[in-house]
């Protein structure tokens, strides 16, 4: 039995819609809540990501006693046929490796993070951007160049710890990569609404009040800018779990730091919900886009993929120029102190909204 | 008399990345845009090139006004109708580069589209090209050899001669120094403003016009030295205006030369890792002067002005 088209569209449409959100939410915590301009998304994506090129095959290649001796990169396609053939009857496995990955990943994403935070946290708007920027490129490069890290030019096969799932393995990795995006989207929405959000948005406003209230800006800067990493680093992780390969070439700067960063401004920064829909919308259209790609090509004398490219750039700056707070905008946050006030206003004046 | 190839080379990557750089550190001077759409003047640039030698079959040459007008008008159309809406409703610094990044992808797009348009039209080959056979030679040298640093060397002059000299170029020093008291003085910062696109856009427009006779010309080439342009910038010190002519010698050299001699002592796979040498510059430059190279100077007799001002009042 196979899936009918839709199903393998909705399918397709989520894995990219997932490992998106993963970035676009941790960007709008730093960016929307905390006003890090991070452009250098890429950096933790590759970080995740070259992780998962790195570290399930070898070990699995020590555990298993699979192809010992010989390189893992120049024998990857041999090894991981090997390795699949043992996770595809063994589940536990599968799942304990698929964990363990994970883990590590955020592990990286945050250490990347907490590196890159330090040099930068000392400057500025453009100048912090720049440091953010040149960090991603940097590791894009290195990875391109050092193929023991993630194959270089050519790319490197991972290990399929969905294996088991047989002809559903790809409903099966979307589905779980849903799972997880629901629970940081709920971990996210109820940190940036607890008194920590609030810390968040006056470091954003107003460093100095935040200062003079005693509260360490330097250190809630970093923390953001790792805990985002690592979050970031989930997502490039399962991006590279799902499409069972990772290659350095397809860490751009353009896919994986100035797309996200175009959702999360056209869904509206500092609204979680907003930069959900913010980013559906964006996949979505790029999707169908390349959906019906090939409807459109005998009637343009180019490619249309450049069509696709030049319609995010209008959208982007009418975006801005009309609509600069997004789709969803910032709300103020309803605290128990505001919402009593406001019940009281109400009650003695009916003339006022709250 | 026999030269390095690799000083050729540096000598003219300089040349080329410090009028890029320039016109980044311009814009950024005057109107505190950073401009990511920089490095797409440069391939509109290549690609008047190619359409002049290849189309037209003229000399590669008499298409550098062309280049230097058409992408003058093009940074000025996107500072008219993009940039200054945003800035007007003091956007931040953030939401115009991301601007600029939304530019960048539009101007990327379009000359994709040209170049396939190029290739399926007039069956040229528009990508990954190269026009080296176009160029004049002189003294056994292509003549790009000599054109690009004396180009340099002519605009860093009559820069310099507008900016002391004229009185324009003194009303556009003031707006950098202190746009709000300019504009009391009566100065028209906004012309200013206009005036510095536009030699941004064109000085953008002739490096890539002439990119084609000596490197390879692609529609991302221009994107892909957008690195080492803000490297050039921020090394020389975005807060002047030699900054960035400065910067892009600096970086220009460092990465050429460094690549070229560190393939020689640790071994040739050092060659793809190129990119990082600009970002590592413009990294260690942001975190010991911020204010870059021509920012130390300045940034220090300022220091010791504010100093004698504290001790007599």
């Amino acid at each position: 039995m196979t899936l009918p088209v839709e199903a393998l569209f909705l399918v397709d449409l989520m894995s990219t819609f997932a490992p998106y959100l993963l970035v676009t939410l941790s960007l709008n915590l730093e960016y929307g809540y905390t006003g890090v301009p991070d452009f250098g998304k890429t950096l933790a994506v590759a970080g995740g990501a070259f992780l998962v090129g790195y570290l399930p095959g070898r070990l699995l290649m020590q555990l298993l006693g699979v192809g010992l001796g010989l390189s893992y990169v120049e024998h990857n396609a041999e090894i991981v046929t090997k390795i699949n053939e043992f996770l595809r009857v063994n589940v536990p496995l599968s799942m304990a490796v698929l964990a363990l990955t994970l883990a590590l990943a955020m592990v990286v994403g945050a250490a990347l993070g907490f590196l890159v935070s330090h040099p930068a946290i000392r400057l500025r708007e453009i100048s912090l951007a720049m440091v953010f920027l040149a960090a991603g490129e940097a590791l894009v490069v290195i990875g391109h160049n050092y193929p023991e890290l993630a194959g270089g030019t050519l790319g490197i096969g991972v290990p399929d710890v969905f294996a088991w799932a047989g002809e559903y393995r790809f409903p099966m990795v979307t589905a779980f990569m849903i799972a997880v995006v629901v629970a940081v989207f709920i971990y996210l929405y109820l940190l940036t609404k607890s008194p920590l959000g609030r810390l968040l948005r006056a470091v954003r406003d107003d460093e100095n009040a935040a200062l003079a209230l005693g509260k360490d800006v330097t250190k809630v800067r970093i923390k953001v800018i790792t805990l985002a990493s690592a979050i970031t680093a989930l997502g490039g992780a399962l991006y590279a779990i799902y499409t069972g390969s990772v290659i350095a070439a397809a860490y751009q700067k353009v896919s994986w730091t100035f797309w996200p960063w175009v959702m999360v401004i056209l869904g509206g920064t500092a609204n979680n919900v907003g930069v959900v829909l913010g980013t559906f919308v964006f996949v979505t259209v790029r999707k169908l886009i390349i959906f019906y790609k090939d409807a459109f090509a005998p009637y343009v004398p180019f490619d249309v993929v450049w069509l696709d490219m030049l319609l995010l750039g209008v959208a982007l700056i009418l975006i801005l120029l009309y609509r600069p707070e997004g789709l969803i905008p910032e709300k103020p946050i309803k605290t128990v102190a505001v919402r009593r006030v406001t019940a009281a206003l109400k009650l003695r004046e009916p003339g006022i909204k709250g | 008399m026999f030269i390095e190839p690799i000083y050729k080379d540096a000598l003219v990557f300089s040349s080329l990345l410090s009028l890029l750089s320039l016109g980044l550190t311009l814009t950024f001077l005057t109107t505190r845009i950073p401009n990511f759409a920089h490095g797409c003047f440069a391939t509109v640039g290549i690609y008047v090139a190619l359409t002049v030698h290849k189309v037209f079959k003229a000399d590669i040459y008499y298409g550098l006004p062309l280049a230097f007008l058409l992408t003058g008008f093009l940074a000025l159309l996107q500072y008219l109708v993009v940039l200054k809406p945003l800035s007007r409703r003091r956007a931040s610094v953030i939401t115009l580069m991301v601007a600029t990044i939304a530019l960048e992808l539009i101007l990327l797009a379009v000359l994709n589209i040209y170049a396939d348009y190029l290739a399926r039209t007039f069956k040229i080959s528009s990508r990954y090209f190269q026009l080296r056979g176009a160029d004049f030679q002189l003294a056994g040298e292509r003549g790009l050899l000599f054109v690009a640093p004396s180009l340099v060397a002519i605009t860093t002059l009559l820069l310099h001669l507008a900016l002391t000299k004229t009185k324009f170029g003194v009303a556009m020093r003031a707006t950098i120094e202190n746009p709000d008291l300019a504009s009391a003085l009566g100065i028209n910062a906004d012309l200013v403003y206009k005036v510095s696109w536009f030699l941004a856009g064109g000085l953008a427009g002739l490096a890539g016009g002439l990119l084609p006779l000596w490197f390879i010309g692609n529609p991302d080439t221009g994107d892909y030295m957008l690195v080492s342009i803000f490297a050039a910038s921020v090394t020389g010190g975005l807060f002047s205006i030699y900054g960035g002519l400065f910067g892009g010698f600096f970086v220009g050299f460092v990465e050429v030369l460094g690549t070229g001699k560190l393939a020689l002592s640790v071994g040739t796979w050092i060659i793809p890792y190129r990119p990082i040498i600009p970002l590592l510059a413009m990294v260690i430059t942001l975190l010991i002067a911020p204010r870059g190279i021509t920012g130390i100077m300045v940034s220090r007799v300022r220091f010791k002005w504010i100093r004698v001002w504290r001790w007599t009042g």
